[in-house]
């Protein structure tokens, strides 16, 4: 099963979660590795720039997601497509325009993960 | 390109449901992706061919690394084609290799992507053939793992679709560590990846935290033990705690939990969380964009007196900010000229309108200062009035025309507060807008607005809505009302005025009146009787505050008391500062005229003001705290002096004696009445006997421990342990005395020599000296019981008459402790005779003859007294065994001490059909004087068992303690009390003091030929019948020397075997002491098997009588009166312990 990176140190204050999919990692791995999920539409290897723009400290919450396939929690944050690793519950902030008017031209609808929206 | 305006969902969707759609239209998807990464890319490459050279090769590399890749089986000749570079014309031909590379489209667009949607439409028709849904499928299991390509799983879904359902995993609360929640959801992860592949993998599906659920985390998984499984060892988990299943409607809330936002916006106030500053209110100056700086704007606090010379320098040290930390200094505004004395004119730097002073910014007197909003403090920080004019003086004081302080802003936060606390059913009243003067009821609140049901003449009932704010909670007097928050929360009271927003009431404890905000009110029937309890101090509790103040507790406050100590101070005191609670019940004061002050008297004073009140307390006899609830101050309670005050009610004249009746205070004054007192007053009884005695533990967690009893308290002992000095309650039946040999006997069996003898005082027996009264010869009258002690009358004659004290013994059934001979108010102090066991004192008129023979065993058994009984001189001439007496010779033949006394006869004939009942010796004990005496088995054990044990505690050094006659006394009772069966303790073997043999084995024992197997000589069983000899002085046999000799029989010699009735039978023996080694013939009438005793278990025994007879048994498990054994053969049996005789193995 595809795994993200787990971060060793959890209680660093440099935990970033990504603005889309809300993994959390360290900015390193965000920069060397991109983000496992959504590397293909943000483009953040590589890139300190996309780095701090994709991605965000301000985040709560921390979910392991072990199996995201078969686990309802994965299913509730809409993770249970995505690698396995650590969430964040919440995340404040938008992604990048240009990102969402990608997204949109892929007739996805983006969800913020700030747990604003209500459907 | 045609394409492109296709809806998504197709693709994006990828969910099980669809699948059918999604295999039949697969070809197709297919180039609509390719035609959305073509445009995509058409764009990258119209707008930047050039610039993105280095993309271009990346992905060039990325296409020729997934060339390489082995290839779709299925499409084998097609795959070769692609190995081609790619050259874009080349791709044109190559309509199968467009669809493989989506086949593997791990890394998302290729270069020749644009021309595949003409070459899929080709395939198009081609595939229609095929096996679409094959292909679907098998494309779906190659794509699944990358998800490379974003495409917003499952976004379509709306949210309240997602809520669990009872096929999902439950979530399980798990207990952890404040402030580990973080790392324990890390390790949870961690330890599932590592322990994927072994052989307990983690079973749970995944687990988070939240920070607003501080030591909880959630784990999800199907069942408990998962989350304990996985959770186990991880430190910080309180895996005793266990984890709780979430109710499944919960699930979701636990995920959507927000924090309300805080957001702080100029103008605010705030309080500083930590550091020099810590708790100082500070407004808000500015906020930094993303919300994590605040400016603010606050006193400073400078050290006036820095004591660090290099401060002054400005060239701080640590150890100098350490010291200056140590005292807070006072908040002052900044003061230029004053700073600049103390710390020098180079340690500030003036810039325009502010000053730098140690790297922080002064303005107008404040000090300007970033903080992250983490260090802040944004709720409660209810600024009071103080700080705020401080904050306003200080601007104005400067002269500044710095921005006013917005009052409003406080008064914003007041009101706020205020919303808060309105709840349904609350009165309230419009106090502003358009429905100003309007009064309701709360119906609903919901954020901000409150909807109330509107009461008036004309709009009764109308419901409407209404910002909070402009409504306040309304009273009118009379109202009961109840604080909620505050300094005076939970009293209560009745409203007596009601000025705007102020609600005066009088309180129902202290009878004042109190002012509060009408929000910290509520409409409350209940009387604020709670408050009077603060941690476990009482209102008018009497409360020890330091070592010379005590003090009563006359107002509780929330959470600290108002306290009067003896000195007639008030003190505000917190529950931790009283050391304890003082209890005043017992104390005794005296009054002015003499008479006793007690607790909750109404006592007047007779000087200063009059005061009255029911007394509260008494202190150290000379203050007393009285009460009365008509006096507001100090809640009605003050002190005065007991010699001032004088009872309301008029005393009865029996307490108007002398004063205060002094004996009652000394418990060693009361004289003992007749009944329980029931009070203090009475003494401790004796001391108990058993206290001191050395004992061991024989059950329950301390078993075989020793310990001496310090103790006894009824039923329990509290015995010091030796082993580690431990003292422990513990019940008196799992104790056993232990003997200074190491053996074990009963707790109440024994009583140690030391004691007893002193306590005997020479007097005659009373028996003796009042015959025919209460049964004193009591075989002459009833036979079967001659115990005096059974008669009621005589039944505790050693006692004081006037005592009830708990004697334990005393306690005891009367017949069991005839040998109360230790009380020192016994009128039975003679052991012998106070042993009721022996009839024969009681026909005595002499004292205890053998108080004076020193002929050592003539105690030892019950049945010596009786030749003491017989005539006193005889102890004197031969100590011990007066055979000069002529009833014993007269009986000699048949052993028939009983002879001596007529009187006794008729006891053995009542005794004797009982002895019949106890099998063989029925017969021999018509002719033997032995066990005719047996009043003594009137006082009957059970079992003739029963005795013997008594009887072998004594055997063991008769010579040396006469006393040990007194443990006869008392070991013998238990079975006086229950005993059925008479007759053993006649038996002569008794009688001849070896009381080793209590059985009364005929003389014929050795030679029965049951037990001819052990006997015979064989040895075949290895074993050895255990026997000492007895009854060898009587008959001189070897000048008695052989007496109380034990030994082991090694064969026995029975003429009568071989018909020669003559010669009398004999048995070789071995003695113990080696005398006659290897062996020495001894008549088989003088030996007498030994049987066993406490301590023989797991020894081998063989069986006398009885159903086992002549087999031998293992013991396993003692008891005086049956013994439960097993055969050889494991057969487990229970027999009684007397018709056992013990065997020593080769």
């Amino acid at each position: 099963m595809a795994s993200a990176l787990i971060p060793a140190q959890p209680k660093s204050k440099q935990l970033r979660a990504c603005l889309l999919c809300s993994i959390v990692q360290t900015p390193s791995d965000f920069r060397r590795n991109g983000c496992p999920n959504c590397e293909e539409i943000l483009q953040i290897r590589n890139s300190g720039e996309r780095v701090t723009s994709c991605t965000t400290t301000s985040f709560e919450g921390i979910i392991a997601v072990v199996d995201p396939e078969r686990s309802w929690v994965a299913k509730w944050q809409r993770t249970s497509k995505y690698v396995r690793g650590m969430y964040a519950t919440r995340v404040i902030g938008r992604v990048p325009e240009e990102v969402e008017a990608e997204l949109e031209s892929r007739g996805i609808k983006y969800r913020t993960r700030d747990g604003m929206m209500q459907d | 390109m045609s394409d492109v305006d296709q809806p998504a969902p197709f693709y994006d969707d990828d969910s099980d449901d669809d699948l059918p759609i999604l295999g039949a239209d697969l070809p197709p998807k297919r180039s609509h992706y390719d035609d959305e990464e073509e445009e995509e890319e058409e764009d990258d490459e119209e707008d930047e061919e050039e610039e993105e050279e280095t993309h271009g090769r990346a992905r060039k590399k990325a296409k020729r690394r997934h060339k390489r890749t082995p290839l779709n089986p299925y499409l084998d000749t097609e795959a070769l084609v692609s190995d081609d570079e790619g050259d874009e014309d080349e791709d044109e031909e190559e309509i199968n290799d467009g669809f493989i590379e989506h086949a593997n489209d791990d890394f998302g667009d290729s270069g020749g992507g644009r021309h595949m949607a003409s070459l899929n439409r080709k395939l198009d028709e081609d595939m229609d053939e095929q096996d679409l849904e094959r292909i679907a499928e098998d494309i779906r299991n190659r794509n699944r793992p990358t998800a490379a390509r974003y495409t917003g799983d499952m976004n379509q879904i709306p949210q309240r679709l997602l809520m669990p359902s009872v096929h999902d995993a439950n979530l399980w609360q798990v207990r952890v560590k404040v402030g580990k929640e973080r790392d324990i959801v890390f390790s949870l992860m961690r330890k599932s990846i590592d322990v994927e592949f072994s052989a307990k993998p983690l079973s749970i599906l995944s687990a988070f935290q939240r920070d607003s659920l501080p030591g909880i985390i959630y784990v999800e998984a199907r069942s408990s033990q998962h989350v304990l499984a996985a959770t186990n060892g991880l430190i910080g988990v309180f895996v005793s705690r266990g984890a709780t299943l979430v109710p499944i409607e919960e699930m979701a809330s636990l995920l959507q939990i927000k924090k309300i936002e805080q957001t702080v916006t100029p103008g605010n106030w705030v309080r500083i969380r930590r550091g020099k500053h810590q708790n100082d209110l500070a407004q808000v100056v500015d906020v930094t964009d993303n919300g994590e700086d605040v400016g603010l704007k606050f006193i400073p606090r400078i050290d006036m007196t820095p004591r660090d010379e290099s401060a002054v320098d400005g060239k701080k040290r640590k150890k100098g900010a350490v010291g200056a930390a140590a005292v807070r200094p006072t908040q002052r505004f900044f003061n230029y000229e004053e700073v600049v004395k103390v710390y020098g004119r180079k340690a500030v730097a003036k810039r325009n309108q502010v000053y730098v002073f140690q790297n922080d910014t002064y303005r107008d007197g404040f000090i300007e200062k970033d903080f992250k909003i983490s260090a802040l403090i944004l709720d409660d920080v209810n600024p009071t009035l103080d700080e705020i004019t401080q904050f306003t003086r200080g601007q104005d004081g400067m002269g500044e025309d710095a921005n006013t302080v917005d009052l409003s802003v406080i008064a914003e936060s007041s009101r706020k507060a205020a919303i808060a606390v309105l709840q349904p059913g609350d009165h309230v009243e419009v106090f502003e807008g358009e429905q100003s003067g309007m009064h309701g009821v709360v119906q609903e609140v919901s954020q901000d607005i409150v909807t109330i049901s509107a009461i008036g003449i004309d709009i009764e009932g109308q419901k409407m809505d209404l910002p909070a704010r402009s409504v306040r909670k309304r009273f009118k007097p009379g109202d009961h009302v109840k604080v909620m928050t505050g300094q005076n929360a939970d009293e209560t009271g009745l409203v007596v005025a009601v000025s705007e927003n102020i609600v005066t009431f009088l309180s129902d404890m202290s009878m004042q009146e109190v002012s509060v905000f009408s929000k910290d009110l509520r409409e409350a029937a209940e009387v604020g009787a709670g408050t009077n309890i603060v941690g476990s101090y009482e209102l008018h509790d009497l409360v020890q505050l330091d070592q010379q103040t005590v003090g009563v507790i006359f107002k509780t406050e929330r959470d600290s008391f108002r306290v009067m100590d003896q000195n007639g101070q008030t003190r505000l005191v917190k529950p931790q500062q009283i050391s304890m609670r003082r209890d005043s019940n017992r104390a005794i004061a005296v009054d002015s005229e003499g008479h006793e002050i007690r607790i909750h008297d109404n006592m007047k004073e007779v000087d200063g003001e009059n005061r009255t009140g029911r007394v509260l307390h008494i202190h150290q006899s000379y203050f007393a705290f009285l009460h009365n609830r008509e006096i507001v101050a100090n809640g009605g309670v003050f002190i005065t002096r007991t010699r001032s005050l004088v009872s309301v009610a008029p005393k009865s004249n029996a307490n108007k004696l002398a004063g205060v009746d002094t004996t009652k205070q000394n418990p060693n004054l009361v004289t003992p009445t007749g009944g329980m007192v029931g009070s203090g007053a009475m003494g401790r009884g004796p001391r108990d006997r058993l206290i001191g005695v050395i004992v061991s533990v024989v059950k329950g967690g301390n078993k075989g421990l020793v310990g001496t009893i310090k103790d006894m308290n009824g039923q329990m002992a509290r015995v010091e342990l030796n082993a580690n000095n431990k003292i422990i309650t513990i019940d008196r039946t799992n104790l056993k005395r232990r003997l200074q040999d190491g053996r074990l006997v009963k707790l109440d069996d024994f009583i140690p020599n030391g004691r007893g003898p002193p306590g005997f005082p020479p007097t005659a027996n009373p028996y003796a000296a009042a015959p025919g009264g209460g049964g004193s010869t009591p075989r002459q009258n009833i036979g079967r019981t001659p115990n005096p002690y059974a008669l009621g009358d005589a039944r505790t004659p050693g006692w004081n008459a006037s005592s009830r004290t708990p004697n334990p013994y005393a306690n005891n059934d009367g017949g069991r402790t005839p040998g109360n001979a230790w009380n020192p108010s016994s009128k039975t102090p003679n052991p012998y005779s106070s042993g009721a066991s022996d009839p024969w004192s009681a026909s005595s008129r002499t004292p205890n003859p053998y108080a004076g023979t020193g002929g050592g065993w003539g105690g030892t058994t019950p049945g010596r007294p009786s030749f003491g009984g017989a005539t006193p001189g005889r102890a004197g001439a031969n100590p011990g065994w007066g055979g000069a007496t002529p009833g014993r010779s007269a009986a000699q033949a048949n052993g028939g001490w009983g002879g001596s006394t007529p009187g006794r006869q008729p006891a053995w004939g009542n005794e004797t059909p009982a002895r019949t009942t106890t099998g063989g010796w029925g017969a021999s004990a018509a002719t033997n004087g032995w066990q005719s005496p047996a009043p003594w088995g009137a006082q009957s054990a059970p079992t003739p068992a029963a005795a013997p044990t008594p009887g072998f505690t004594s055997a063991a050094t008769p010579a040396d303690t006469p006393y040990y006659a007194t443990p006869f006394a008392s070991a013998q009772t238990p079975y006086d009390a229950t005993a059925q069966t008479p007759a053993f303790m006649g038996n002569p073997s008794a009688n001849d003091d070896n009381d080793n043999v209590e059985y009364d084995a005929p003389d014929d024992w050795l030679v029965q030929p049951a037990l001819n197997h052990l006997t015979d000589g064989s040895h075949t069983a290895q074993l050895f019948i255990n026997v000492v000899v007895t009854g060898t002085m009587i008959t001189n046999y070897r000048d008695g020397a052989l007496e109380r000799k034990t030994g082991h029989v090694i064969s026995v010699l029975n003429p009568s075997q071989h018909n020669i009735s003559t010669v009398e039978a004999t048995a070789t023996v071995v003695f113990d002491d080696h005398t006659g080694d290897p062996g020495m013939t001894v008549p088989v009438k003088y030996l007498r098997p030994i049987v066993p005793m406490d301590g023989y278990t797991y020894s081998q025994a063989v069986a006398m009588d009885g159903r086992r007879k002549g087999s031998v048994l293992r013991i396993r498990d003692f008891n005086e009166k049956k013994c439960s054994v097993s055969t050889l053969q494991e057969v487990y049996d229970e027999v009684p312990t007397l018709i056992l005789a013990t065997l020593t193995s080769a």
